[in-house]
């Protein structure tokens, strides 16, 4: 029965991020366009381009390997277990949620999945896969230790690099007791949330012009279905890192048991903590324009100092 | 009475700042400038009188005399007079050449005076907190003395004195504000008095000795900055060179003392909160490494005024010297060095911007046959230069080898005989490029004016000080220098 | 206000002042460095307020508010002035790479928390995280200002320097008296207008920027 029962609960986790993730991008969408004085696509647009996606067939470039079909399916399936190991809703100092992953491993599969998309990319065997996979890599060499660092230095303070159990224990505690580390981690955060889910200023997420992608060069060579895989990987892997700051962060008003009234508060803070978050990105992305390639570098040293900082502070 | 000497001395030399601003007429202000210094240097030597005879005395609660602190009042009094009285002719050339302008100069003036005014507050102090302020009002006042030509050169050099000096002492502030933090620890509290610095040196055994060290740490660097120290002497000869010339002979004579005034005062505190080792460590690294470092630059030298600032960087060396080499010999040297150095440096950059005024020229290579054209000047400049270099019967001699002596006495065989070989080679360039200045005959192309004798009054109150110090201690100085020595180590 | 929360707001506020100055040595314009100063400066008066109502020391209050008034508004308007005054180029030149800037950022602040732990006791003196910060904003001051070429951008850096300086002080104990702090601040205030003197004289006579005047040598 406990198993049935925690089985239910991280299909419904799974499923809710997973669902919610094009409709966070929406959001972003409609509100950069609203910023930008047009009325812009509607917020369920991305839903009608996944469906789109599905309906297409697939084109295949002649030098790509039979490796070539599986990789959308493995980047998407990565990207949703990483769904599981975060604490939604529920947040319980109990057992964990089956023993599914902690923060490292999230973080592992995020990093899979990047290194997926840009295999695959190589592997067509196109000039802007090839450019956009350097330049994913690039990036993702910059950006990975900083939120290693910056997540680790939460979990020093928390003793524990479980999500859920963090985010139960500093629940607790008197106005979360932030600290100075905390502050940087979360600067440090919230630079490098905008470099993992490719927004600008480091890449930007609506153009198909090939010199200005990163994330999208990669993606270039895949259609139908298998795009429509890796699109909603890309949604997934948004809301997901957006929930980690959250949850790193701003552990309020997650349920301890299944209680309805609980429930029904924890889901509105945590749409009220996405809402916050999805407006700071696109804040962010009208006010700023585009790095040049190798300015990115300075902009992510800064996440990468300021994780550092936090983290050497914490064991100082 | 005596009490109000201490705030009438800065306070006076503040208002005739003042009072020259409203003053247009050149001879008008001339006699002011002279007037103007005279009463201090008078009201100095009226608190030196009060403080031999009765002691240490206070004033207002921020202000206070002892033995060590008149030692460096009547230094920047006699400075006072000497540029002042020079100044009379030198601003009369500079006007005749164009190099300074009829309608700027009661902005020189009265400058100048406020530089003398801040000097003497930062050594009337006894507030750390009114030390640091004066000290950075006297980077202020003399920033803009030396880019007031506004050349391009003169402003380089202004521009990197006010930003090193400034960051210098604010490093001196946090140093200040350190060890403010530990005597009010100690005391449990915070007092108005914990910022005094003698309320401070009661307390200053039961001071923390880690949190001194760090505060230590940063008012040498940072009082060290504005003192000439190296490895952060940089501005140094930028600045004295560019500067007009009796401002030079007041930076190089009078402000970097004051500086080594602030670090005096925090040695003492270090010295008993810490144990002598440690300060007295840091002095001789920073001496050491400026004598070091001041004498290639010195050799390779073809700027008068710049051979000049690379020399107070290694006298300033000399002076910290003695101080790390500690105890009644190396303290009692390093005071009277402070004397020796202060009034010969001034000495020769007054002969030397006459010279270069003669020869419309700095370096040195243009200058030749000095003795022939100007045989007062070549005089000046001669004897100037062999006690700059250390030479006997001239005071320089006297303290150098009190510094040696001391060293010797505390077992640093080392370093003293590194210092030696660098007064060696000292002493044989400046000789060098003083001699062929010196002798040999004269270009056509200097001015053959007859020597304004007056003017000279100046430098030859200078001059006979030297002499004097060099043959001589009178009674007086030795018991201010033994009393001033005591205060210092305790 | 307890003691334990004015040290944990301490905390946080030293933290925001080394995000400012981070930010400081990462800025590529001069503009945003000035902002990233004035929001340093801001943080600052803050953090005098908390020590004011923790401490029940009414000068804190006081210098709290000089210092947002002086620092916060009136010298980054002077810099600000000075650029339109005088149409510098905005970009900030660099003689350090910005990445090696900022490593070199962090190790100043790793070295600067760790010396502070080194020291006993008398580190309850100084509330909070204050020292450590204080330290590093000092260096970190200097860091700028020998990484940066700009001269205005060296002025910046002598303003978070002193930024560092006045954290640690208001934090010592109650505070130092309110006559020294407010005479630090004349002084700083005087220097940055003779420094804005110097750069607008130079400006009119040379086109270069007064820190790339580089003739005086040996």
């Amino acid at each position: 029965m406990e198993e049935a029962a925690h089985i239910e609960k991280i299909a419904a986790q799974a499923g809710l991020l997973v669902l919610l993730g094009p409709l966070v991008t929406g959001f972003v969408q409609k509100l950069k366009a609203r910023l930008q004085c047009r009325q812009g696509a509607s917020i369920w647009q991305p839903y009608r381009d996944l469906a789109k996606l599905l309906r297409k067939g697939t084109v295949q470039s002649d030098s790509a390997s039979p490796f070539f079909r599986a990789i959308p399916v493995l980047v998407l399936a990565a990207t949703v277990t990483t769904t599981v190991m975060l604490p939604v809703l529920w947040a319980s100092s109990g057992p964990a949620l089956l023993p599914l992953g902690d923060a490292i491993l999230l973080l592992a599969l995020l990093a899979l999945a990047r290194f997926l998309c840009a295999i695959g990319a190589l592997d067509a065997g196109g000039a802007f896969g090839g450019m956009g996979a350097s330049r994913e890599m690039t990036v993702g060499l910059l950006v990975e230790p900083a939120l290693m660092m910056a997540v680790f230095s939460v979990a020093v303070a928390g003793g524990t690099t479980d999500l859920v159990h963090l985010a139960a224990r500093r629940a607790t505690l008197p106005a979360l007791s932030w600290q100075a580390p905390d502050l940087l981690a979360l600067f440090a955060m919230l630079v490098l949330a905008l470099a993992e889910t490719g927004r600008i200023p480091v890449d930007n997420p609506d153009t198909h012009l090939e010199l200005t992608m990163l994330h999208e060069g990669m993606l270039l060579e895949h259609s139908g279905p298998g795009l429509a895989c890796i699109v909603l990987a890309t949604h997934t892997k948004q809301i997901v890192i957006l929930t980690l700051v959250a949850a790193l962060f701003f552990p309020l008003g997650l349920a301890d048991g299944s209680a309805p009234g609980a429930l029904v508060l924890a889901g509105l803070a945590f749409l009220a903590k996405l809402l916050a978050l999805a407006i700071f990105l696109g804040l962010v992305e009208s006010s700023y324009a585009k790095l040049r390639f190798f300015r990115v570098p300075q902009f992510l040293g800064l996440g990468l100092v300021c994780a550092f900082l936090a983290l050497a502070l914490r064991i100082l | 009475m005596a009490s109000s000497l201490l705030w009438l001395t800065p306070l006076l030399s503040f208002a005739v700042g003042l009072g020259m601003l409203l003053v247009r007429d050149r001879r008008v202000l001339a006699t002011l400038d002279v007037a103007g210094s005279l009463a201090v240097l008078g009201l100095t030597l009226a608190i030196t009188n009060r403080v031999v005879q009765a002691g240490p005395v206070g004033a207002l609660g921020i202000f206070r005399a002892d033995h060590v602190a008149v030692l460096f009042l009547v230094l920047i009094g006699l400075l006072a007079v000497a540029v002042s009285i020079a100044t009379v002719g030198w601003m009369r050339q500079e006007l005749a050449r164009g190099h300074m302008r009829a309608e700027r100069l009661h902005y020189y003036y009265a400058l100048v005076h406020g530089f003398i005014a801040t000097m003497l507050v930062t050594v009337l102090a006894d507030n750390l907190g009114v030390l640091w302020i004066a000290m950075e009002g006297t980077t202020i006042t003399s920033a803009l003395l030396v880019g007031f030509h506004g050349d391009k050169h003169g402003l380089e050099a202004a521009w990197k004195y006010i930003i090193v000096t400034t960051i210098g002492i604010s490093f001196g502030l946090f140093g200040t504000v350190l060890v403010y933090g530990a005597a009010a620890h100690a005391q449990g509290g915070v007092l108005a008095g914990a910022m005094n610095w003698s309320s401070i040196v009661a307390v200053a055994p039961h001071l923390d000795p880690g949190i001194i060290r760090i505060g230590f740490i940063f008012v040498i660097v940072g009082y060290g900055t504005k003192a000439g120290l190296a490895p952060v002497h940089m501005w140094l000869p930028d600045a004295h060179s560019q500067a007009p010339t009796p401002v030079s002979a007041l930076l190089s004579g009078a402000l970097i003392k004051c500086a080594l005034f602030g670090i005096i005062r925090f040695h003492t505190i270090a010295r008993a909160a810490c144990g002598p080792e440690f300060s007295q460590g840091l002095l001789l690294i920073f001496g050491l490494l400026s004598v070091v470092v001041a004498t290639p630059f010195i050799l390779a030298q073809h700027d008068l005024k710049r051979l000049l600032g690379y020399h107070s960087v290694e006298h300033v060396g000399i002076i910290a010297l003695g101080l790390g080499f500690g105890g009644r010999l190396g303290t009692y040297g390093a005071l009277l060095h402070v004397i020796n150095h202060g009034v010969t440096k001034a000495l020769v950059f007054l002969v030397a911007g006459d010279a270069i005024a003669r020869y419309d020229t700095r370096d040195m290579r243009m200058i030749r046959g000095l003795m022939g054209i100007a045989p007062l000047a070549g005089t000046l400049l001669l004897m100037g230069a062999l006690s700059l270099a250390g030479t006997p019967p001239f005071s320089i001699f006297i303290s150098e080898l009190m510094v040696i002596q001391a060293g010797l006495a505390a077992g640093r065989t080392v370093v003293v005989a590194a210092f030696l070989v660098v007064v060696v080679i000292i002493f044989a360039g400046l000789i060098h490029h003083v001699g062929q200045m010196v002798f040999g005959t004269a270009a056509a192309s200097a001015s053959r004016e007859r020597e304004a004798h007056l003017p000279m009054l100046g430098m030859l109150l200078l001059v006979a000080a030297m002499v004097l110090l060099g043959v001589y201690m009178p009674a007086g100085l030795d018991r201010v220098l033994a009393r001033a020595t005591e205060i210092i180590i305790g | 206000m307890s003691v334990e929360l004015a040290t944990r707001l301490i905390d946080v506020l030293g933290a925001l002042l080394l995000f400012s100055t981070l930010l400081i040595l990462a800025s590529g314009q001069l503009f945003r460095a000035i902002y990233a100063v004035a929001m340093q400066s801001v943080f600052l008066g803050i953090a005098g307020a908390v020590l004011g109502a923790a401490t029940g020391n009414p000068d804190l209050w006081v210098i709290a508010g000089i210092t947002i008034v002086v620092k916060a508004i009136l010298l980054p308007w002077l810099l600000i002035w000075v650029v339109r005054r005088i149409q510098i180029p905005r970009e900030i030149e660099s003689v350090i790479p910005i990445n090696a800037t900022l490593a070199l950022a962090a190790g100043i602040v790793v070295l600067a928390f760790r010396l502070s732990a080194s020291l006993g006791p008398v580190r309850q003196a100084i509330t909070g995280n204050a020292l450590p910060v204080g330290i590093a904003l000092i260096l970190l001051g200097v860091l700028v200002m020998a990484a940066r070429r700009t001269a205005l951008v060296q002025m910046v850096g002598l303003f978070a320097s002193e930024n560092g300086i006045f954290f640690t002080a208001m934090a010592v104990t109650q505070g130092m008296p309110l006559i020294i702090e407010i005479g630090i601040l004349l002084d700083v205030v005087l220097g940055a207008l003779v420094m804005g003197i110097l750069v607008l004289r130079v400006r009119s006579s040379v086109d270069t920027d007064i820190a790339d005047l580089e003739n005086l040598k040996g």
